[in-house]
């Protein structure tokens, strides 16, 4: 029986295997054994690492692009905001990486699904029993680790480059930021499931993205009510965390517990959404179709 | 042990009842899990049953009737053939039967779980091959498209990883095992397509053009493969295919489609006649013009031609009617080259069966 470990068969290199196991041999019975959530999850994240590692102009394109824009705005802002600007590039900074973040795991859930349906492979994950919603989740939070770590080398240059001193407590950078960009991984949920009804949409939900630089950028601390929102009141949590360097456990309950409120309600509300869609698109019998 | 019994162990075996964090326990694994000593088979089991299903698309004056009214069942351990023309509603049906579309009216149950009651229950036990070679992740090698797979079909891959080695090797995949799928020849993702779905040891398999793109040695390979599944593991197989060939070489019995209804559901030898001659093609040299009006005189000629120095004419008979037909050359002395009964294939058979419907 083989010992291999899980889906750490074979490495970046296609079939090279790592961990020196043998390879299973054919001659001896399987005891097959139910998949956990904990199976899927690591599936999920391995195929995404594979596409990751396999195909990485994809990703770099990204952080090119990322920080091109970034370039745009921090020189051709400085030339014409001078001193205004750079007094507040900290902000500007952490906001362009949380925007980053967002747009990262958005695109990627709501462009995944597409793309599923394009390539054939959706109606296997419909199909599954885990079933169709949460294997758009573990994959929706594949997306979200892939994310953060081109986020995190988007952030890092322009780190460098600005020459700003911000705090990167890790342990509440992550928090703050996942939170925060949870919510948003509900809206490319409920965009997700749109797609599967209409198809061919994805231009039109792509222009969503852009909103986000409103939410990032909401006084959601003057403006109690735009801390429902999402990204918002994240987005000013993740400001203070990084520019005045307050930690996780240091934020008033109450904001954390807000955070947290809008993180789960964005999600379970985008999962409400998927699953109106999806079982609107088994009726109308459009579920797979491109 | 069976080797095909790991879906059935899958997920949501039963939901109500699994622990946190894992849609199936090992309990609950165990307590399915076939026998040891061989294959599980249950003779005479329904493995589907359709029970008047209808599907409609639109509303009004434009409402097109996908799938009308449709019942069938297909035993366990059998290979069915689901055939008709384009937009006959077989995939309407297929998906109908897979819980993908809702119906309008109907029920369907897969193994006595009812699909759209409890999808999951279903699901842990059936799988589907519905895009040909666009089944898989073109960017994962074969190997991780099986575990990948597998994974989301609800079974721990390392607990079958000796189970892909054999599917790799009964469809000649070994060798390209480590290849990205997007390297490979069309008919090669076509066979990565039918073993990623067979990887995870679903009872009942729903295949769509399983052959299409393949060579002819590859396709028997995967029929062989098919049969011996069947055989073998007690694994149900529904088959849609334009190939004739294919449908009557593997099939138990073919169900024929035609406009949302079914029009035939027989054995392939059924469909065919039976084991009844239906006409006889007889070669002589000494059928000349006369003796050639006799014949019509006496039998129903459906058929005459000049073949080389000899004539071929083709008699419809039954039975007896052959020994009457050579009985009547006999005496009358003429000669054979050679004497051929000729039976419909199944192409005759269907063209048949749906420009009747198509008539109606």
């Amino acid at each position: 029986m083989s010992t291999r470990d899980g889906d750490a068969a074979t490495d970046g290199a296609v079939g090279e295997r790592v961990d020196g196991a043998e390879p299973a041999d054919p001659g001896v019975d399987d005891e097959p054994r139910p998949a956990t959530y904990r199976h899927l999850v690591r599936a999920v994240l391995y195929r995404e690492y594979l596409v990751f590692v396999r195909y990485p102009a994809n990703a770099v394109g990204g952080i090119v692009v990322a920080l091109f824009f970034f370039g745009v705005l921090f020189y051709g802002g400085r030339m014409v905001a001078g001193r205004a600007l750079t007094d507040s590039i900290e902000g500007i900074v952490v906001g362009y990486f949380l925007w980053t973040l967002s747009v990262g795991a958005y695109s990627s859930i709501s462009n995944d699904i597409g793309s599923e349906v394009q390539w054939g492979t959706l109606e296997r994950h419909v199909t599954s029993p885990f079933g169709f919603a949460p294997v758009a989740l573990a994959k929706g939070a594949a997306t979200v680790v892939r994310t953060f770590l081109t986020s995190a080398v988007v952030l890092a240059v322009m780190v460098v480059v600005t020459g700003t001193g911000l705090s990167v407590d890790v342990v509440t950078v992550v928090a703050i930021a996942t939170l925060s960009v949870v919510s948003v991984l509900g809206l490319g949920f409920a965009a997700g499931g749109v797609a599967v009804l209409y198809k061919r949409i994805g231009n039109w939900l792509n222009l969503l993205q852009f909103g986000f630089v409103v939410l990032v950028s909401a006084p959601a601390f003057d403006i109690p009510w735009l801390a429902v929102l999402p990204l918002a009141h994240g987005s000013g949590m993740l400001q203070r965390a990084m520019v005045d360097g307050i930690r996780l456990w240091e934020f008033p309950p109450a904001d954390l517990a807000l955070l947290v409120g809008v993180a789960v309600g964005y999600l379970a509300l985008g999962y409400v959404v998927f699953r109106a869609a999806t079982n609107r698109a088994r009726r109308l019998g459009v579920l797979g179709d491109y | 042990m069976s080797e095909r019994s790991g879906k059935r162990t899958g997920p949501n075996a039963d939901a109500a009842t699994r622990p946190t964090g894992a849609v199936g326990s090992s309990d609950e694994g165990d307590r399915r899990r076939r026998p040891t000593d061989g294959v599980d088979r249950r003779d005479g089991e329904v493995a589907v049953a359709v029970e008047r299903v209808t599907k409609r698309f639109g509303s009004g004056a434009g409402a097109v009737t996908a799938v009308d009214g449709v019942s069938l069942e297909v035993e366990r351990g059998s290979i069915v053939g689901l055939l008709g023309p384009n937009g006959a509603g077989k995939t309407t049906l297929i998906k109908s039967v897979l819980g993908m579309v809702l119906p309008d009216e109907g029920t369907v149950r897969l193994l006595g779980t009812d699909i759209h009651a409890d999808p999951r229950t279903a699901h842990a036990r059936v799988d589907a091959m519905l895009e040909g070679a666009r089944n898989d992740y073109w960017r994962l090698t074969v190997r991780e498209n099986l575990r990948y797979f597998t994974t989301i079909d609800g079974v721990d891959p390392d607990s079958v990883a000796g189970r892909h080695e054999r599917i790799l090797d009964r469809l000649d995949l070994t060798e390209k095992a480590d290849t990205p799928v997007r390297d490979l020849s069309r008919g090669m993702k076509q066979k990565v397509s039918l073993a990623s779905v067979l990887a995870g040891g679903a009872e009942v398999v729903f295949l769509d053009e399983p052959t299409l793109g393949l060579d002819v040695e590859s396709s028997r390979t995967l029929q062989r493969e098919l049969r011996r599944l069947v055989e073998a593991e007690d694994l149900t197989v529904v088959l849609s295919s334009h190939d004739m060939d294919v449908i009557e070489t593997v099939c138990d019995r073919v169900i024929v489609m035609s406009e949302g209804r079914v029009v035939a559901d027989d054995s392939v030898t059924a469909l065919l006649g039976g084991d009844d001659v239906d006409a006889v093609r007889v070669t002589s040299p000494d059928l000349d013009a006369e003796l050639l009006a006799e014949v019509r005189e006496r039998f129903d000629v459906t058929g005459a031609e000049r073949v080389g120095d000899a004539t071929r004419v083709e008699v419809a008979v039954d039975g007896d009617g052959l020994y009457d037909l050579l009985g009547f050359l006999r005496s009358r002395d003429a000669g054979l080259h050679a004497v051929r009964t000729v039976r419909p294939d199944l192409e005759d058979v269907f063209v048949s069966l749906t420009r009747e419907e198509g008539g109606r």
